[in-house]
């Protein structure tokens, strides 16, 4: 997307601020899961309309050009005071809505990675996604019941991850949890930004 | 699929002439939006930019207008698009994180997590 040109009614000067975090990881993993849990609004489960005009050509193979497809989209906020919020946007599963992926990414803060240890190959493709393009993201491990525990050190390697890309054990269905999982996330990727943020 | 009921998509395409994507710059899902001052009450809108203008009265992002309006995020951008191109609202281009988060913000947004 282009943001460069100008045009009036568009203004570079914001009194509020919207933060935008992405929820990533295999089908099922427990996205939507983590949004509900800790979003103050119901998660907004919205059928996005696509048009064959709004789809590029490599997106719609395989898909039926001439008939309206939709993807399902889960959204939910943080309000951390008066204009100034986190937003969470649950990234659609499907292989074929990678181009809303590059939409949905740009300028975000950073992302989490869901990770169920049963099918982990499941969050490759999201993690290579965040990697080469440089967007901060942790891996949440989500444990779910009956789920063998994983070393975190066996799921870096399992993952190819570097050091410094934190882990972390979840319960997306606890609050606490996933606080913990976005406050990882927010710590290393304001860490990273280099605006002279300390601790 | 001719035993499903057609209404809500006629009345999406209503809404945005069958267009996919808002006319004019491109703007982010979390754009704030904020109604021109000179905006008044138009009641000559339909009730969707008439609900548009009432909301952003108080700077409010792109997502927030789409939960509101109860509408898909693209259908309520091309209509945010529309009520630009109106002068009726404005709507600020997102500026790296970088420049946007610096230390005061980023202590606020974790005291915010930790409290929740």
């Amino acid at each position: 997307m282009d943001y460069a040109a100008s045009e009036p009614g568009t203004t570079t000067v914001a009194s509020a601020l919207a933060i935008k975090i992405l929820i990533a990881g295999g089908f099922g993993v427990g996205k939507t899961t983590l949004v509900g849990t800790i979003s103050e609004i119901r998660p907004l489960h919205t059928e996005e309309l696509l048009s064959d005009r709004g789809i590029g050509v490599d997106d719609t193979s395989g898909v039926e050009s001439k008939t309206t497809t939709t993807v399902a989209l889960d959204f939910g906020r943080i309000t951390i005071r008066e204009g100034l919020w986190l937003y969470l946007f649950g990234t659609p599963g499907q292989d074929r809505f990678w181009f809303m992926w590059d939409e949905l990414a740009l300028g975000a803060l950073g992302a989490v990675v869901l990770a169920d240890t049963r099918r982990l190959q499941d969050c490759f493709p999201a993690v290579d996604y965040f990697e080469q393009r440089g967007i901060p993201f942790v891996v949440a491990v989500n444990c779910f019941d009956g789920a063998r525990r994983y070393d975190p050190a066996k799921v870096r390697r399992a993952l190819g991850l570097n050091e410094n890309i934190p882990i972390v054990l979840c319960d997306v269905r606890q609050r606490a949890s996933v606080r913990d999982v976005l406050t990882t996330l927010v710590t290393y990727a304001v860490k990273g930004l280099g605006a002279g943020v300390s601790g | 699929m001719s035993g499903e009921d057609p209404g809500p998509l006629i009345r999406l395409f209503g809404l945005t002439g069958g267009r996919a994507r808002p006319q004019g710059e491109a703007f982010d899902l979390v754009a704030i939006v904020t109604t021109a001052a000179e905006a008044g009450d138009p009641t000559d809108l339909i009730p969707e930019h008439r609900a548009v203008l009432a909301l952003c009265r108080r700077p409010t992002p792109v997502a927030d207008v789409a939960a509101h309006l109860r509408l898909p995020l693209n259908i309520t951008r091309v209509i945010l698009g529309d009520l630009r191109g109106e002068g009726l609202v404005t709507i600020d281009r997102p500026r790296p994180a970088a420049q946007t988060i610096d230390e005061r913000i980023y202590r606020e947004v974790l005291h915010g997590l930790r409290s929740l």
